[in-house]
């Protein structure tokens, strides 16, 4: 296994987020958490990603222990986050901020045709290249937050929410774009979603979060058909 | 014409000192929240390095270059002992720096007591033009200080770790998941302010005679200039230092001079008042999680 978690708890303070939470992921593969929001979703990709340290449990990534390693760490042993809300640098242009995200590589050619790649993959970025990162709309900044993120030639790419407030069309392109990573890029990849729609459409397998744990988990047309999910989840959630 | 001139060089040359301590305070300040103002100190710790060196026979080039990196050194030092203990709160690293203020002080006045301290003028020449009389020692500053800032501004505007430094500065954690270590872009910029502290402590003495207690009207304008320009903003702390050194070489020429520091603060005042974040707009420290 590529990544495996065990029994991973988390917390702020006096608040206890995720509960023994346990998860693998394989070599390309595409894995979803699901959940409610509130469920601890975030919270676990941000403790993989090194910005939250995990009270117990293990992190095992590519048969090394990374548990509670610090978060440029974890960007250089090549987990990637793309966090919630995009957190595009604003301030900087958006060849800036592709170049930013190869920050842990020293490999200066392969990152300009890397820069090259990412604009053919995502063309609004060729157009805006030298626009800040600011300017940009919802679903041109989550298109640059991914981009950046695969500038860093991740093994993993734990994507956070990246359907948050865009329009069902721009789901559509994420979709697609998220199914092309491990073709192009050679990354698994770890959604976060509320919007069930996409993440049923793109990954494998799935875990159900609840309250902080695993209710369930399984190949991605079981999650589909279980009632449980519906009821839990898929109720008032557009697709 | 020709007075104007003078004067103008004049207040250049002092601004160029104030405009050392304004980068340092300004770069510390969007890095980590903290107003340095201990960094004063650090100047005045520069001069009294310069002091000592000249005084033991070396030349004034060199001395500077050894003040730059004594300072360096005090300032990575302060930074792993004191400084990174209070970057989850830089209320209490200003704090510690106005402790600091006074521990640099009397650590200086122990060992070679508070009287005034001056060294020969490294550069004697005058050059007369057109009855302009123009001290080349202030010449010498100023270039200095435009060549040391023009650096600093092209490695933090042009260069790979330049840029990882603002995306630190505009977002820490997300600058952190990058791979960037943040904090040894803290330690850096600590160290790289304390270095330009020190060459404005060798350049100020090379200018005037300096006391234990310099440091403190030089860190009060150098903050002026970089509240000025926009705390945080590194573009903002050149052209207000330009500024300033401008008003007060006026000021000093056609005003009253005994009113300089009026003028300057009074200028302060005014920016502020009709641009709060400062005349290119500052940054209000790292976002706190």
């Amino acid at each position: 296994m590529l990544l495996t978690i065990s029994d991973i708890t988390t917390g702020y303070g006096p608040t206890i987020v995720n509960r023994g939470v346990s998860l693998t992921l394989a070599t390309r593969e595409i894995v979803t958490v699901l959940g409610p929001n509130g469920a601890g979703k975030s919270t676990l990709l941000r403790t993989l990603a090194g910005l939250v340290k995990p009270r117990s449990g293990s992190v095992i990534f590519d048969g090394a222990d990374v548990t509670g390693q610090a978060p440029d760490v974890m960007a250089k042993r090549g987990m990637v986050l793309v966090p919630e809300g995009r957190r595009i640098f604003t301030d900087m242009t958006v060849e800036e901020n592709l170049r930013l995200g190869a920050y842990t590589r020293r490999d200066g050619d392969a990152i300009d045709a890397d820069v090259k790649t990412m604009e053919s993959f995502f063309p609004i970025l060729a157009v805006k290249r030298r626009d800040k990162g600011g300017s940009l709309s919802g679903g041109q900044q989550q298109m640059l937050a991914i981009a950046r993120g695969l500038m860093a030639r991740p093994r993993i790419l734990l994507l956070d929410e990246p359907s948050l407030g865009l329009s069902p069309l721009l789901v559509k392109e994420i979709q697609g774009i998220i199914l092309d990573i491990g073709e192009r890029f050679g990354a698994s990849v770890l959604l976060v979603e509320q919007n069930a729609g996409l993440a049923l459409s793109v990954a494998s397998r799935g875990y159900l979060m609840q309250n902080g744990r695993i209710a369930t988990s399984g190949p991605i047309e079981e999650l589909r058909d279980m009632s449980l999910m519906r009821e839990l989840y898929l109720g008032g959630v557009a697709g | 014409m020709d007075i104007l001139l003078q004067q103008i060089l004049n207040g250049l040359s002092i601004a160029s000192v104030i405009t050392l301590i304004a980068v340092g305070v300004t770069l510390i300040f969007g890095l980590t929240g903290i107003i340095n103002f201990a960094h004063g100190e650090f100047l005045m710790v520069g001069s009294i390095v310069t002091w000592l060196a000249v005084a033991n026979g070396i030349s004034f080039w060199l001395a500077i270059l050894l003040a730059m990196i004594v300072v360096a050194v005090m300032g990575f030092a302060l930074e792993r002992g004191l400084f990174r203990f209070t970057l989850e709160r830089p209320t209490n690293g200003f704090i510690v720096s106005l402790g600091l203020i006074i521990v640099l002080q009397h650590i200086v006045i122990f060992f070679w007591n508070a009287n005034q301290k001056s060294i020969p003028r490294p550069l004697n020449t005058i050059w007369e033009m057109g009855g302009v009389r123009i001290a080349s020692v202030r010449v010498m500053v100023i270039f200095i200080t435009a060549a040391v800032v023009a650096m600093t501004f092209v490695a933090v505007t042009r260069s790979r770790y330049g840029r990882a430094l603002r995306a630190s500065v505009e977002d820490r954690d997300t600058a952190a998941l990058m791979g960037i270590p943040v904090r040894r872009y803290i330690t850096g910029v600590f160290v790289l302010g304390s270095a330009l502290a020190g060459l404005g402590g060798g350049l100020l003495i090379a200018l005037f005679p300096i006391t234990p207690f310099t440091g403190g009207t030089m860190v009060m304008k150098g903050f002026a200039v970089a509240l000025m320009g926009g705390l945080g903003n590194l573009t903002g702390a050149v052209v207000a230092g330009l500024i300033l050194g401008i008003v007060e070489g006026l000021s000093a020429g056609y005003g009253f001079s005994e009113w300089t520091d009026a003028y300057s603060f009074g200028l302060m005042i005014l920016v502020l008042l009709f641009r709060p974040n400062g005349l290119f707009g500052g940054t209000s420290g790292p976002k706190m999680a």
